[in-house]
Protein backbone atom coordinates (compact mmCIF):
# COMPACT_ATOMS: atom_id res chain seq x y z
CA UNK A 1 0.00 0.00 0.00
CA UNK A 2 2.85 2.40 0.84
CA UNK A 3 5.28 1.15 -1.77
CA UNK A 4 4.83 4.14 -4.00
CA UNK A 5 6.68 7.32 -2.86
CA UNK A 6 3.60 9.48 -3.21
CA UNK A 7 1.55 7.22 -0.96
CA UNK A 8 4.34 7.19 1.65
CA UNK A 9 4.61 11.00 1.64
CA UNK A 10 0.86 11.29 1.85
CA UNK A 11 0.78 8.89 4.78
CA UNK A 12 3.55 10.82 6.57
CA UNK A 13 1.64 14.07 6.11
CA UNK A 14 -1.47 12.49 7.53
CA UNK A 15 0.56 11.12 10.41
CA UNK A 16 2.01 14.58 11.18
CA UNK A 17 -1.47 16.11 11.13
CA UNK A 18 -2.83 13.37 13.37
CA UNK A 19 -0.04 13.75 15.94
CA UNK A 20 -0.30 17.56 15.88
CA UNK A 21 -4.02 17.28 16.45
CA UNK A 22 -3.48 14.95 19.41
CA UNK A 23 -0.93 17.30 20.95
CA UNK A 24 -2.98 20.39 20.31
CA UNK A 25 -4.67 20.64 23.71
CA UNK A 26 -1.57 19.96 25.79
CA UNK A 27 -0.63 22.43 28.50
CA UNK A 28 2.90 23.72 27.88
CA UNK A 29 5.89 22.95 30.07
CA UNK A 30 8.16 25.90 30.84
CA UNK A 31 11.85 25.31 31.51
CA UNK A 32 13.74 28.30 32.84
CA UNK A 33 17.23 28.86 34.26
CA UNK A 34 17.32 30.78 37.52
CA UNK A 35 20.31 31.71 39.62
CA UNK A 36 19.76 28.70 41.92
CA UNK A 37 19.17 26.10 39.21
CA UNK A 38 16.58 25.11 36.62
CA UNK A 39 12.86 25.37 37.21
CA UNK A 40 10.37 23.28 35.24
CA UNK A 41 6.70 24.10 35.60
CA UNK A 42 3.46 22.94 34.05
CA UNK A 43 -0.14 22.10 34.95
CA UNK A 44 -1.62 18.68 34.35
CA UNK A 45 -5.07 17.18 34.51
CA UNK A 46 -4.34 13.51 35.15
CA UNK A 47 -0.75 12.47 34.65
CA UNK A 48 2.47 14.24 35.67
CA UNK A 49 4.68 15.49 32.86
CA UNK A 50 7.97 16.29 34.58
CA UNK A 51 10.30 13.63 35.96
CA UNK A 52 13.73 13.19 37.47
CA UNK A 53 15.93 11.36 34.98
CA UNK A 54 19.43 11.37 36.39
CA UNK A 55 21.77 13.53 38.48
CA UNK A 56 21.41 17.09 37.07
CA UNK A 57 18.88 15.98 34.46
CA UNK A 58 15.10 16.15 34.24
CA UNK A 59 12.68 15.03 31.57
CA UNK A 60 9.37 16.60 30.60
CA UNK A 61 6.95 15.46 27.94
CA UNK A 62 3.61 16.44 26.44
CA UNK A 63 1.54 13.89 24.61
CA UNK A 64 0.34 10.41 25.38
CA UNK A 65 1.22 9.31 28.93
CA UNK A 66 2.05 5.76 27.81
CA UNK A 67 4.50 7.05 25.22
CA UNK A 68 6.07 9.35 27.80
CA UNK A 69 6.45 6.39 30.14
CA UNK A 70 8.16 4.33 27.40
CA UNK A 71 10.58 7.12 26.57
CA UNK A 72 11.23 7.76 30.25
CA UNK A 73 12.16 4.10 30.69
CA UNK A 74 14.53 4.12 27.72
CA UNK A 75 16.33 7.24 28.87
CA UNK A 76 16.44 6.13 32.52
CA UNK A 77 18.12 2.88 31.53
CA UNK A 78 20.52 4.58 29.16
CA UNK A 79 21.51 7.28 31.67
CA UNK A 80 22.04 4.88 34.56
CA UNK A 81 24.05 2.36 32.57
CA UNK A 82 26.17 5.16 31.11
CA UNK A 83 26.67 6.75 34.53
CA UNK A 84 27.59 3.43 36.13
CA UNK A 85 29.88 2.31 33.34
CA UNK A 86 31.70 5.65 33.08
CA UNK A 87 30.92 8.51 35.41
CA UNK A 88 27.97 10.55 36.56
CA UNK A 89 29.49 13.55 34.81
CA UNK A 90 29.60 11.68 31.48
CA UNK A 91 25.82 11.54 31.29
CA UNK A 92 24.54 14.53 29.33
CA UNK A 93 21.28 15.47 27.67
CA UNK A 94 23.19 15.98 24.44
CA UNK A 95 24.14 12.29 24.37
CA UNK A 96 20.74 11.12 25.59
CA UNK A 97 18.91 13.17 22.98
CA UNK A 98 21.26 12.60 20.09
CA UNK A 99 21.99 8.90 20.53
CA UNK A 100 19.14 7.64 22.68
CA UNK A 101 16.00 9.46 21.78
CA UNK A 102 16.06 11.31 18.44
CA UNK A 103 16.88 8.28 16.23
CA UNK A 104 14.20 6.19 17.92
CA UNK A 105 11.54 8.88 17.61
CA UNK A 106 12.43 9.46 13.97
CA UNK A 107 12.30 5.74 13.20
CA UNK A 108 8.97 5.42 14.98
CA UNK A 109 7.58 8.46 13.17
CA UNK A 110 8.58 7.17 9.76
CA UNK A 111 7.35 3.65 10.33
CA UNK A 112 3.86 4.26 9.00
CA UNK A 113 2.84 0.67 9.52
CA UNK A 114 2.99 1.10 13.29
CA UNK A 115 0.99 3.33 15.62
CA UNK A 116 2.64 6.73 16.05
CA UNK A 117 4.43 8.00 19.13
CA UNK A 118 2.49 11.02 20.31
CA UNK A 119 5.09 12.85 22.31
CA UNK A 120 7.32 15.91 22.40
CA UNK A 121 10.12 15.84 24.95
CA UNK A 122 12.08 18.49 26.82
CA UNK A 123 15.39 17.51 28.44
CA UNK A 124 17.00 19.87 30.96
CA UNK A 125 20.48 19.73 32.44
CA UNK A 126 21.61 21.99 35.24
CA UNK A 127 25.19 23.26 35.14
CA UNK A 128 27.47 24.98 37.62
CA UNK A 129 26.30 28.41 36.45
CA UNK A 130 23.17 29.54 34.59
CA UNK A 131 25.20 29.94 31.40
CA UNK A 132 26.04 26.22 31.58
CA UNK A 133 22.39 25.15 31.88
CA UNK A 134 21.14 23.33 28.81
CA UNK A 135 17.76 22.55 27.28
CA UNK A 136 17.05 20.25 24.36
CA UNK A 137 13.66 19.69 22.82
CA UNK A 138 13.09 16.50 20.84
CA UNK A 139 9.92 16.53 18.79
CA UNK A 140 7.85 13.50 17.81
CA UNK A 141 9.64 13.28 14.43
CA UNK A 142 13.09 13.23 16.03
CA UNK A 143 13.98 16.85 15.38
CA UNK A 144 16.24 18.52 17.93
CA UNK A 145 16.18 22.08 19.15
CA UNK A 146 18.66 23.46 21.69
CA UNK A 147 18.42 26.43 24.00
CA UNK A 148 20.08 28.19 26.93
CA UNK A 149 18.14 30.29 29.45
CA UNK A 150 14.61 29.15 28.71
CA UNK A 151 12.76 26.61 26.65
CA UNK A 152 9.07 26.04 26.22
CA UNK A 153 7.59 22.68 25.37
CA UNK A 154 4.38 23.75 23.69
CA UNK A 155 1.88 21.96 21.46
CA UNK A 156 2.12 24.55 18.68
CA UNK A 157 4.61 27.11 17.46
CA UNK A 158 2.08 29.83 18.21
CA UNK A 159 1.88 28.88 21.90
CA UNK A 160 5.64 28.45 22.03
CA UNK A 161 6.23 32.00 20.76
CA UNK A 162 3.54 33.44 23.00
CA UNK A 163 4.98 31.87 26.18
CA UNK A 164 8.54 32.77 25.21
CA UNK A 165 7.46 36.39 24.66
CA UNK A 166 5.66 36.53 28.00
CA UNK A 167 8.66 35.13 29.84
CA UNK A 168 10.93 37.70 28.25
CA UNK A 169 8.54 40.50 29.09
CA UNK A 170 7.52 39.47 32.61
CA UNK A 171 10.76 38.02 33.96
CA UNK A 172 13.88 39.85 32.71
CA UNK A 173 16.90 37.59 32.60
CA UNK A 174 18.81 39.47 35.32
CA UNK A 175 15.88 39.07 37.76
CA UNK A 176 15.51 35.35 37.41
CA UNK A 177 15.61 34.01 40.96
CA UNK A 178 13.57 31.01 42.00
CA UNK A 179 11.03 32.94 44.08
CA UNK A 180 10.46 35.64 41.49
CA UNK A 181 10.02 33.20 38.63
CA UNK A 182 7.67 30.92 40.56
CA UNK A 183 5.46 33.84 41.53
CA UNK A 184 5.28 35.05 37.92
CA UNK A 185 4.56 31.73 36.23
CA UNK A 186 0.88 31.18 37.16
CA UNK A 187 0.12 34.51 35.45
CA UNK A 188 1.99 33.37 32.35
CA UNK A 189 -0.09 30.19 32.22
CA UNK A 190 -3.38 32.08 32.65
CA UNK A 191 -2.42 34.38 29.83
CA UNK A 192 -1.40 31.45 27.64
CA UNK A 193 -4.36 29.18 28.25
CA UNK A 194 -7.20 31.72 28.19
CA UNK A 195 -8.17 34.20 25.53
CA UNK A 196 -8.12 37.95 26.07
CA UNK A 197 -11.90 37.97 26.30
CA UNK A 198 -12.00 35.13 28.81
CA UNK A 199 -9.55 37.07 30.98
CA UNK A 200 -11.77 40.16 30.94
CA UNK A 201 -9.50 42.38 28.84
CA UNK A 202 -10.56 44.86 26.21
CA UNK A 203 -8.99 45.09 22.75
CA UNK A 204 -6.24 47.36 24.06
CA UNK A 205 -5.33 44.89 26.80
CA UNK A 206 -6.92 46.86 29.66
CA UNK A 207 -8.52 44.84 32.43
CA UNK A 208 -12.20 45.70 32.39
CA UNK A 209 -13.56 42.68 34.23
CA UNK A 210 -11.36 41.57 37.16
CA UNK A 211 -13.92 38.91 38.12
CA UNK A 212 -13.34 37.19 34.76
CA UNK A 213 -9.61 37.09 35.42
CA UNK A 214 -10.23 35.64 38.88
CA UNK A 215 -12.48 33.04 37.31
CA UNK A 216 -9.69 32.03 34.89
CA UNK A 217 -7.27 31.69 37.81
CA UNK A 218 -9.81 29.60 39.69
CA UNK A 219 -10.40 27.32 36.70
CA UNK A 220 -6.66 26.82 36.26
CA UNK A 221 -6.23 25.89 39.93
CA UNK A 222 -9.25 23.61 40.11
CA UNK A 223 -9.17 21.90 36.70
CA UNK A 224 -5.46 21.26 36.61
CA UNK A 225 -2.75 20.48 39.07
CA UNK A 226 0.39 22.59 39.43
CA UNK A 227 3.60 20.72 38.74
CA UNK A 228 6.86 22.38 39.77
CA UNK A 229 10.22 20.64 39.66
CA UNK A 230 13.52 22.23 40.58
CA UNK A 231 17.03 21.07 39.64
CA UNK A 232 19.20 22.55 42.36
CA UNK A 233 22.62 23.71 41.23
CA UNK A 234 24.04 23.03 44.71
CA UNK A 235 22.48 19.58 45.19
CA UNK A 236 21.86 18.20 41.71
CA UNK A 237 21.54 14.50 42.50
CA UNK A 238 17.86 14.74 43.42
CA UNK A 239 15.05 16.87 42.04
CA UNK A 240 12.99 18.97 44.40
CA UNK A 241 9.28 19.51 43.99
CA UNK A 242 7.81 22.84 44.87
CA UNK A 243 4.37 24.37 45.18
CA UNK A 244 2.96 27.49 43.56
CA UNK A 245 4.37 29.71 46.28
CA UNK A 246 7.88 28.35 45.79
CA UNK A 247 7.99 26.24 48.97
CA UNK A 248 9.68 22.89 48.62
CA UNK A 249 7.55 19.80 49.14
CA UNK A 250 8.88 16.77 51.00
CA UNK B 1 5.02 -3.60 14.75
CA UNK B 2 7.69 -2.49 12.31
CA UNK B 3 11.40 -2.52 12.94
CA UNK B 4 11.56 1.18 13.65
CA UNK B 5 9.02 1.34 16.45
CA UNK B 6 9.90 2.64 19.85
CA UNK B 7 11.17 -0.31 21.82
CA UNK B 8 14.32 -1.34 23.54
CA UNK B 9 14.03 -5.11 23.74
CA UNK B 10 17.05 -5.62 21.48
CA UNK B 11 19.41 -4.06 23.98
CA UNK B 12 17.68 -3.17 27.15
CA UNK B 13 15.36 -6.06 27.94
CA UNK B 14 11.64 -5.75 28.36
CA UNK B 15 10.17 -2.44 29.39
CA UNK B 16 8.79 -1.17 31.73
CA UNK B 17 11.38 -1.96 34.40
CA UNK B 18 9.01 -3.81 36.65
CA UNK B 19 11.46 -4.26 39.50
CA UNK B 20 13.49 -1.07 39.54
CA UNK B 21 16.38 -3.33 40.61
CA UNK B 22 19.49 -1.87 39.01
CA UNK B 23 21.62 -5.08 39.08
CA UNK B 24 18.93 -6.70 36.89
CA UNK B 25 19.48 -3.96 34.33
CA UNK B 26 23.23 -4.50 34.48
CA UNK B 27 22.76 -8.21 33.85
CA UNK B 28 20.65 -7.50 30.75
CA UNK B 29 23.15 -5.01 29.35
CA UNK B 30 26.79 -6.19 29.53
CA UNK B 31 28.62 -3.52 31.47
CA UNK B 32 32.25 -3.27 32.48
CA UNK B 33 32.49 -3.46 36.24
CA UNK B 34 29.07 -4.98 36.76
CA UNK B 35 28.77 -7.66 39.43
CA UNK B 36 29.59 -11.01 37.89
CA UNK B 37 30.10 -14.54 39.07
CA UNK B 38 32.83 -15.06 36.49
CA UNK B 39 35.30 -12.48 37.67
CA UNK B 40 38.92 -13.66 37.59
CA UNK B 41 40.94 -13.73 40.80
CA UNK B 42 42.95 -10.58 41.45
CA UNK B 43 46.46 -11.40 42.66
CA UNK B 44 47.67 -8.96 45.28
CA UNK B 45 44.21 -7.60 46.03
CA UNK B 46 44.27 -5.23 48.97
CA UNK B 47 42.60 -5.74 52.35
CA UNK B 48 42.58 -4.45 55.89
CA UNK B 49 40.50 -1.99 57.83
CA UNK B 50 38.86 -0.95 61.01
CA UNK B 51 35.34 0.36 60.69
CA UNK B 52 32.92 0.99 63.51
CA UNK B 53 29.46 2.39 64.15
CA UNK B 54 27.72 3.07 67.44
CA UNK B 55 24.66 4.85 68.73
CA UNK B 56 25.04 7.97 70.84
CA UNK B 57 22.68 10.70 72.04
CA UNK B 58 22.05 12.33 68.64
CA UNK B 59 22.18 9.35 66.31
CA UNK B 60 24.85 7.01 64.98
CA UNK B 61 28.53 7.77 64.49
CA UNK B 62 30.29 5.83 61.74
CA UNK B 63 34.08 5.91 61.39
CA UNK B 64 36.83 4.16 59.48
CA UNK B 65 40.59 4.36 59.19
CA UNK B 66 42.19 5.22 55.83
CA UNK B 67 44.63 2.36 55.19
CA UNK B 68 44.48 -0.31 52.49
CA UNK B 69 47.05 -3.12 52.50
CA UNK B 70 48.02 -6.01 50.27
CA UNK B 71 49.73 -8.66 52.32
CA UNK B 72 52.33 -6.72 54.31
CA UNK B 73 52.45 -3.79 51.89
CA UNK B 74 50.63 -0.54 52.53
CA UNK B 75 48.81 0.21 49.27
CA UNK B 76 47.25 3.50 50.35
CA UNK B 77 46.70 5.61 53.44
CA UNK B 78 43.97 7.74 51.92
CA UNK B 79 41.10 5.37 51.28
CA UNK B 80 37.61 6.59 52.19
CA UNK B 81 35.88 3.66 53.80
CA UNK B 82 32.77 5.44 55.02
CA UNK B 83 30.68 6.27 51.98
CA UNK B 84 27.50 8.28 51.66
CA UNK B 85 25.04 6.25 49.62
CA UNK B 86 22.38 8.94 49.84
CA UNK B 87 21.31 11.50 52.41
CA UNK B 88 19.93 8.82 54.69
CA UNK B 89 22.36 5.91 54.31
CA UNK B 90 26.04 5.23 54.94
CA UNK B 91 28.12 2.26 53.92
CA UNK B 92 31.32 1.47 55.82
CA UNK B 93 33.47 -1.03 53.97
CA UNK B 94 36.01 -3.57 55.15
CA UNK B 95 37.74 -6.31 53.22
CA UNK B 96 38.67 -6.03 49.57
CA UNK B 97 38.37 -2.36 48.56
CA UNK B 98 37.98 -3.25 44.88
CA UNK B 99 34.86 -5.30 45.52
CA UNK B 100 33.59 -3.08 48.33
CA UNK B 101 33.84 0.13 46.32
CA UNK B 102 32.15 -1.59 43.41
CA UNK B 103 29.33 -2.70 45.68
CA UNK B 104 28.98 0.84 46.96
CA UNK B 105 28.69 2.09 43.38
CA UNK B 106 26.07 -0.52 42.52
CA UNK B 107 24.16 0.25 45.69
CA UNK B 108 24.29 4.00 45.03
CA UNK B 109 23.00 3.54 41.49
CA UNK B 110 20.43 0.97 42.61
CA UNK B 111 18.79 3.32 45.07
CA UNK B 112 18.70 6.19 42.61
CA UNK B 113 17.47 3.95 39.80
CA UNK B 114 14.72 2.57 42.00
CA UNK B 115 13.59 6.03 43.07
CA UNK B 116 13.59 7.38 39.54
CA UNK B 117 12.02 4.38 37.82
CA UNK B 118 9.44 3.48 40.44
CA UNK B 119 8.76 7.09 41.47
CA UNK B 120 9.00 6.23 45.15
CA UNK B 121 11.75 5.74 47.72
CA UNK B 122 12.80 2.18 48.42
CA UNK B 123 12.16 0.99 51.96
CA UNK B 124 14.95 0.57 54.49
CA UNK B 125 14.46 -3.21 54.34
CA UNK B 126 14.77 -2.96 50.54
CA UNK B 127 18.10 -1.16 50.83
CA UNK B 128 19.37 -3.74 53.31
CA UNK B 129 18.30 -6.56 50.98
CA UNK B 130 20.02 -5.09 47.90
CA UNK B 131 23.33 -5.08 49.76
CA UNK B 132 22.68 -8.64 50.95
CA UNK B 133 22.12 -9.71 47.35
CA UNK B 134 25.36 -8.07 46.22
CA UNK B 135 27.28 -9.86 48.96
CA UNK B 136 25.70 -13.16 48.00
CA UNK B 137 26.73 -12.63 44.38
CA UNK B 138 30.27 -11.93 45.56
CA UNK B 139 30.52 -15.22 47.44
CA UNK B 140 32.80 -17.00 44.91
CA UNK B 141 35.37 -14.21 45.31
CA UNK B 142 34.99 -14.31 49.06
CA UNK B 143 35.56 -18.06 49.38
CA UNK B 144 38.63 -17.80 47.17
CA UNK B 145 40.00 -15.56 49.87
CA UNK B 146 40.70 -12.52 47.76
CA UNK B 147 37.45 -10.62 47.44
CA UNK B 148 35.65 -10.83 50.75
CA UNK B 149 33.69 -7.77 51.77
CA UNK B 150 32.15 -7.30 55.21
CA UNK B 151 30.34 -3.98 55.33
CA UNK B 152 28.39 -2.04 57.90
CA UNK B 153 25.25 -0.37 56.64
CA UNK B 154 23.79 2.51 58.62
CA UNK B 155 20.53 4.00 57.47
CA UNK B 156 17.61 6.10 58.61
CA UNK B 157 14.19 4.48 58.48
CA UNK B 158 12.09 6.92 56.39
CA UNK B 159 8.95 6.20 58.40
CA UNK B 160 10.13 6.13 62.00
CA UNK B 161 13.22 8.36 61.41
CA UNK B 162 15.16 5.90 63.59
CA UNK B 163 18.77 5.31 62.51
CA UNK B 164 19.73 1.65 62.45
CA UNK B 165 23.04 -0.19 62.16
CA UNK B 166 23.25 -3.42 60.14
CA UNK B 167 26.18 -5.79 59.83
CA UNK B 168 26.59 -8.61 57.33
CA UNK B 169 28.46 -11.85 56.88
CA UNK B 170 30.11 -12.72 53.56
CA UNK B 171 27.04 -14.69 52.41
CA UNK B 172 24.80 -11.68 52.79
CA UNK B 173 23.08 -12.54 56.06
CA UNK B 174 22.32 -9.31 57.84
CA UNK B 175 21.68 -8.47 61.45
CA UNK B 176 20.96 -5.30 63.33
CA UNK B 177 23.73 -4.06 65.60
CA UNK B 178 21.52 -2.74 68.33
CA UNK B 179 24.12 -0.59 70.12
CA UNK B 180 27.22 -0.90 67.95
CA UNK B 181 28.87 -2.90 65.17
CA UNK B 182 32.44 -3.20 63.98
CA UNK B 183 34.27 -4.67 61.01
CA UNK B 184 37.73 -5.30 59.61
CA UNK B 185 40.96 -6.80 60.87
CA UNK B 186 41.33 -4.26 63.67
CA UNK B 187 37.83 -4.76 64.97
CA UNK B 188 38.30 -7.33 67.80
CA UNK B 189 39.87 -4.81 70.18
CA UNK B 190 37.32 -2.17 69.26
CA UNK B 191 34.45 -4.58 69.74
CA UNK B 192 35.69 -5.52 73.20
CA UNK B 193 36.05 -1.91 74.27
CA UNK B 194 32.60 -0.95 72.99
CA UNK B 195 31.01 -3.90 74.75
CA UNK B 196 32.81 -3.06 77.99
CA UNK B 197 31.86 0.62 77.86
CA UNK B 198 28.25 -0.03 76.98
CA UNK B 199 27.87 -2.59 79.75
CA UNK B 200 29.93 -1.23 82.62
CA UNK B 201 30.78 2.44 82.12
CA UNK B 202 28.70 4.92 84.19
CA UNK B 203 26.70 5.79 81.07
CA UNK B 204 25.81 3.52 78.15
CA UNK B 205 26.92 4.48 74.64
CA UNK B 206 23.51 5.93 73.80
CA UNK B 207 23.91 8.62 76.46
CA UNK B 208 27.18 10.01 75.08
CA UNK B 209 27.28 13.55 73.73
CA UNK B 210 28.49 14.32 70.21
CA UNK B 211 31.93 15.33 71.41
CA UNK B 212 32.26 12.28 73.67
CA UNK B 213 31.31 10.09 70.72
CA UNK B 214 33.98 11.66 68.48
CA UNK B 215 36.60 11.28 71.23
CA UNK B 216 35.66 7.64 71.67
CA UNK B 217 35.79 6.92 67.92
CA UNK B 218 39.25 8.48 67.60
CA UNK B 219 40.52 6.53 70.60
CA UNK B 220 39.06 3.29 69.25
CA UNK B 221 40.73 3.74 65.86
CA UNK B 222 44.01 4.64 67.59
CA UNK B 223 43.74 1.45 69.66
CA UNK B 224 42.98 -0.64 66.59
CA UNK B 225 46.01 0.77 64.75
CA UNK B 226 48.19 -0.02 67.78
CA UNK B 227 47.40 -3.73 67.51
CA UNK B 228 46.59 -4.15 63.83
CA UNK B 229 49.15 -3.26 61.18
CA UNK B 230 46.45 -3.14 58.51
CA UNK B 231 44.69 -0.28 60.29
CA UNK B 232 46.11 3.17 59.63
CA UNK B 233 46.96 5.32 62.61
CA UNK B 234 47.44 9.07 62.65
CA UNK B 235 50.91 10.41 61.95
CA UNK B 236 51.11 13.66 63.91
CA UNK B 237 53.62 15.07 61.39
CA UNK B 238 51.49 14.40 58.34
CA UNK B 239 48.01 13.76 59.66
CA UNK B 240 45.55 11.80 57.57
CA UNK B 241 42.36 11.90 59.54
CA UNK B 242 39.89 9.06 59.72
CA UNK B 243 36.60 9.52 57.93
CA UNK B 244 33.89 10.13 60.48
CA UNK B 245 30.22 10.73 59.71
CA UNK B 246 27.19 11.22 61.90
CA UNK B 247 23.70 10.20 60.80
CA UNK B 248 20.83 11.53 62.89
CA UNK B 249 17.06 11.50 62.51
CA UNK B 250 17.32 14.70 60.46
CA UNK B 251 20.85 15.19 59.16
CA UNK B 252 23.94 13.56 57.74
CA UNK B 253 27.15 15.27 58.79
CA UNK B 254 30.82 14.72 58.02
CA UNK B 255 32.96 15.62 61.03
CA UNK B 256 35.43 18.17 59.69
CA UNK B 257 39.20 17.92 59.98
CA UNK B 258 39.70 20.92 62.30
CA UNK B 259 37.31 19.30 64.79
CA UNK B 260 39.08 15.96 64.51
CA UNK B 261 42.45 17.68 64.82
CA UNK B 262 41.51 19.60 67.97
CA UNK B 263 39.90 16.62 69.66
CA UNK B 264 42.75 14.34 68.67
CA UNK B 265 45.34 16.73 70.07
CA UNK B 266 43.48 17.30 73.34
CA UNK B 267 41.85 13.96 73.99
CA UNK B 268 43.86 11.29 72.17
CA UNK B 269 47.44 12.54 72.22
CA UNK B 270 46.73 14.41 75.47
CA UNK B 271 49.07 17.27 74.50
CA UNK B 272 47.81 20.36 76.26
Amino acid sequence: MFDEPYRWIDAIHQRRDYIAEQLDRATPVIGISVSEGILLVSYHRQNPKIYELYDRIALAGIGHPADLETVRGILLNMAHVEGFQRSVSDVSIERLALFGLAPRLKAAYEDISAPPIILDVLLSEVGRTPSEDRFIKVSFDGNLERSVGTMVLAPTEEVDLKVAGLLKERIPREERTLRKVVSALPGVFVETLFTREERGLDDSGNLISPEKLSECERILREDRQWEGVFLDRQAPSRIKKLNETGDFLL
Amino acid sequence: MGGGTLRIDQEGGPYPPNTGYFPDLLKRIPVQGAPSRERAPLPGASHGTTILAFHFQNGVLVAGDRRATASNRIMSNRVDKVLEIDDSALLAISGSPAMALEMARVLDHSLKYYRRSQLTEISLEGKVRILAQLLKENLPMAVEGIGAVVPLFVARDPDSRIVRIYFYDILGAHFEGVEFSVGGSGSPEVQGILRYLDRWSPHPLREMSREEAIVLALRLLETASYFDSATGGIDSQDPIWPVMKILTAETLETVDEPTLSTIYRNEVMRVR
